[in-house]
């Protein structure tokens, strides 16, 4: 109830953007942020800024690729969470300062879209982008990310390790006592890209509110980051992982053995990072020059072979390209369509209808304390200021 | 040639008339068409859009109900889905409660006014610097406890239905281009073919010998039909013109050759003689076979000049009493000297006419002449009042009903007897026509069949009607030139009655 309470009032669209002021003067520069700076090293410099929600292993074979093939571009990448990212871009909407945002916040960058404060850009690369990775020719998304279940290796020698939705299921079901605390998710209420995979997840199946039910029967930890779930599984503390962002469980799970990492068989949402070039952008050619770049056979190539971002382009296979995925899963695939269904996401009132909806089949069997409390200032002391509105946090990968 | 005279209608080719009234209005066809496409095709496209924001806000109003003491709606994604198109719009929704107060949404939304038709109603407008079509439904909740109002707005931005419109107007236009071309196509055929027979027309007139006068044969249209038969009549009238022509000449010519061949005989025998008086008897009567060959060849002059149609001598007000009497004065001596009475007869008032006086004095003087020559022992010559009217009777032997009209032909031979020219009818008629004067010739004492006598009347026109008899005897104008047909006597009795009626009645006239 407190939950709802907290959600009416941030629930007008206006109040926020009124929140967006605030949110600048108090979440001025969050503390993982980093800006990466490139200067040009031949002719006049072109200057190009970007806004990003990736963190500099992943980032930085990307931008020295760019470097490489455009030295003459004075290049500076800050890196922000998606909710500052939004919030910025929100801020800055009558004159930028960013030229290319590049964001896994879909529905927070479809938004940005939506409300035309992308430019579009047409040349040969973009023209040939797959219908279903773009939203006319002013958002694209360029990485192919599975959401993905880990599991820690030493499970598998008591119990089968579930491939898909329905063995987690049964698996929850027939084993729950085992499996007490032992489960790790997203929390819906706590992240947005917890609230994504939660919406998207009731729309593919209603069984997931059966999953949602066996989650809270065995006490299913909830995390806001998929770094923080890799880590408690990595310590032991979790024996399972469910809608793990997949790009950074990979390269987690490639250094650290005792993970294995699953992309559910019979259906495996795909996040794409989406990139949009600022309506008014102060470099428009240059940011055209980067688009095409980031969406060129040699940098998807670039992003399936250095990364685990995944590629996009339809011309390229092998390991890490939506090709092999789709050839591995078929039409298990279900990439997050681009389209103003994203927008239904961002509604306040479907936002908190779901999450109660999501509250009352976790808490179907024990209920929480916190809801006797019917306290607004207690409420507000366990949910942070903004979560109401939140966009996914910034995902941390593993250290290297 | 000037330019407004270049312009004027008169002159266009009849080939642009036909290019210009049927292909203006087909341009100005073509023009309502396309602007009727235009505006239907963005008609359609709106009316089949609108259709999505009208299932968008039906599907989006189905979810909205009461909860938490508040409006509460959970949006469904397929709601707004359903309103991005190939085209991707963008797309726009709100929720407004009864007293237009925001619920829920991604954009403040403007309402519309209540249309008359249905829960709906539509309008295109800006928002935040977009133009958009923005759908409004007005319902109200329906449950056991509440029924409040709300308001569900949804808008899409016009890149599909823009697209859709001009589809559809691409395809109209592509069919009204079609349509087109093919009328400009069959109207230039149908005039082309429309107006082939009269080049065909054209072509047979330029490629005829210029000498010949035959008439035109070939089949054409009706409305060219006609024209043919006026040429053809002007054809036909000019061969009897020709005819006429060429018989007067070659009568003139013979004319003047029997005397010329007398002269040239006499002469020759009064060569052989050595006797002066037969010499002085030979130049007397070659003297006055000259005298009248000269008279005879000033004849044929003042005919000739007569039948000139460029040459047409003023007229002027004429006393016809005193016409009369001036020229029955300066012959009576010498018709007295012939035995033959001459007389003159003038009403107590004034007639005047508007004419050529030598001319009239002439006519007078030739039928004068006539009488006397055929044989007239009294010649009266009457004045008439009303209308004004010269006549000239004589109780000679006449001239059969049949023969009138052929004695007003030059050297008409009937008889060979008097001693006249042959011409004297055939100037009277042509002064007679000059004048637009009403000729006709009858019987003057009908109670003598043996010597009925001939009476030739000069009717003039009153002065009051004079241009429309002009204009009347216009037809009967056209043969002027021509002293008298012959080829084809029916067509001249039409054209007599229609202007002059010339009758002659004489058993001949002098050679």
């Amino acid at each position: 109830m407190s939950m709802s309470r907290l959600f009416a009032i941030a629930g007008a669209g206006h109040v926020v953007r009124r929140w967006v002021v605030i949110s600048l003067l108090t979440f001025a520069m969050p503390a993982g942020a980093a800006t990466l700076h490139y200067a040009a090293t031949t002719g006049a410099p072109q200057p190009l800024t970007l806004y990003g929600v990736l963190d500099p292993p992943q980032v930085e074979p990307l931008l020295d690729a760019f470097h490489r093939q455009h030295p003459d571009v004075a290049l500076t990448y800050y890196n922000l969470d998606s909710m500052t990212l939004h919030q910025r871009v929100l801020a800055e909407r009558e004159s930028p300062r960013a030229d290319v945002v590049l964001s896994p916040a879909m529905p927070w960058q479809y938004q940005l879209a939506n409300e035309g404060l992308s430019s579009p850009v047409t040349s040969a690369t973009t023209a040939n982008w797959p219908r279903w990775a773009r939203w006319r020719h002013e958002l694209f998304g360029f990485t192919f990310e599975p959401i993905v279940m880990v599991y820690r290796r030493d499970l598998a020698s008591r119990l089968a390790p579930p491939k898909s939705h329905a063995e987690l299921l049964s698996l929850l079901e027939a084993h729950g006592h085992e499996l007490d605390g032992r489960v790790v998710t997203y929390d819906p209420r706590r992240s947005g890209a917890g609230y994504t995979y939660a919406i998207e997840d009731a729309r593919i199946s209603a069984r997931y509110w059966d999953l949602v039910e066996a989650l809270g029967r065995s006490h299913a930890a909830l995390e806001t980051t998929t770094s923080a779930m890799l880590k408690g599984l990595s310590d032991g503390r979790y024996w399972i992982g469910y809608n793990l962002i997949g790009s950074y469980a990979q390269a987690y799970v490639e250094t650290h053995p005792e993970l294995a990492m699953v992309v559910p068989r019979d259906y495996a949402l795909v996040l794409q990072r989406l990139a949009l070039v600022s309506r008014n952008a102060p470099h428009p050619a240059t940011a055209r020059r980067f688009l095409d770049f980031l969406l060129s056979r040699s940098t998807q190539h670039l992003l399936a072979k250095q990364t685990t971002l995944g590629a996009v382009h339809p011309g390229i296979e092998g390991p890490g390209t939506a090709a092999s995925l789709r050839e591995r899963l078929g039409d298990a695939i279900r990439p997050v369509e681009i389209g103003p269904g994203l927008l239904a996401t961002l509604d306040t009132l479907k936002r908190q209808t779901l999450l109660e909806q999501w509250q009352q089949a976790f808490d179907s069997d024990s209920p929480l304390p916190a809801d006797d409390t019917d306290v607004v200032p207690s409420s507000t002391a366990i949910t942070p200021r903004f979560p109401a509105v939140s966009a996914p946090s910034s995902e941390e990968p593993s250290a290297p | 040639m000037t330019l407004p005279g270049r312009w004027h209608l008169s002159h266009l080719s009849l080939y642009r008339r036909l290019m210009i009234w049927l292909l203006c209005p087909l341009a100005v066809l073509v023009a309502i068409m396309l602007l009727q496409a235009w505006f239907a095709s963005r008609e359609a496209a709106d009316r089949a859009f609108d259709r999505l924001l009208d299932a968008a806000s039906l599907s989006i109003a189905e979810q909205v109900r009461w909860q938490q003491n508040r409006l509460w709606m959970d949006l469904p994604p397929s709601a707004l889905e359903m309103l991005a198109t190939d085209a991707s719009e963008r797309v726009f929704y709100a929720l407004y409660d009864a007293h237009g107060d925001f619920v829920t949404g991604n954009r403040s939304l403007p309402s519309l006014p209540a249309s008359d038709s249905g829960q709906m109603s539509y309008g295109t407008v800006t928002s935040d610097g977009m133009a958009v079509r923005l759908g409004v439904l007005r319902s109200r909740l329906e449950g056991w406890d509440r029924s409040d109002r709300f308001e569900v707005r949804v808008a899409q931005t016009l890149e599909g239905r823009e697209a859709l419109a001009n589809r559809l107007f691409l395809s109209s236009l592509i069919n009204i281009v079609i349509i087109a071309v093919l009328a400009v196509a069959v109207v230039l055929l149908s005039a082309r073919f429309a107006l082939e027979p009269l080049t065909r027309l054209r072509r047979a007139i330029r490629q005829r010998n210029p000498r010949t006068l035959a008439p035109l044969e070939l089949p054409l249209p009706r409305e060219l039909a006609e024209l043919r038969r006026a040429l053809n009549e002007l054809l036909a009238r000019m061969r009897r013109v020709r005819a006429n022509q060429e018989r007067f000449i070659g009568d003139a010519s013979h004319q003047l050759r029997t005397p010329l061949a007398g002269l040239s005989a006499r002469a020759e025998l009064a060569l052989r003689q050595t006797d002066p008086a037969d010499w002085h008897a030979a130049l007397t009567t070659m003297h006055d076979t000259v005298t009248k060959t000269a008279r005879l060849a000033g004849q044929l002059l003042s005919l000739t000049r007569l039948n000139n149609p460029e040459a047409t001598p003023a007229r002027a007000p004429l006393s016809l009493s005193a016409l009369a009497q001036r020229v029955v004065r300066e012959s009576y001596t010498r018709y007295h000297r012939r035995g033959v009475d001459l007389g003159v007869e003038l009403p107590v008032d004034e007639v005047t006419v508007s004419a050529t006086d030598w001319q009239l004095e002439e006519a007078l003087n030739n039928l004068i002449e006539n009488a006397a020559n055929y044989g007239a022992t009294q010649v009266t010559v009457r004045v008439d009042m009303a209308p004004p009217r010269l006549s000239v009777e004589d109780d000679g032997p006449g001239i059969p009903e049949s023969q009138r009209l052929l004695v007003l032909r030059p050297f008409h031979r009937g008889e060979e007897t008097g001693s006249g020219t042959g011409l004297g009818l055939a100037i009277v008629d042509s002064i007679a026509r000059a004048h637009d004067i009403h000729l006709s010739l009858r019987d003057a004492r009908p109670d003598h069949p043996a010597r009925p006598g001939l009476c030739v009347e000069l009717g003039f026109l009153d002065d009051s009607n004079w241009h429309t008899a002009t204009l009347g005897t216009a037809s009967a104008r056209d043969e002027a030139e021509c002293p008298e047909p012959d080829t084809e006597p029916a067509e001249d009795a039409q054209s007599t009655s229609a202007g002059a009626t010339r009758r002659g009645g004489n058993d001949g006239q002098e050679t």
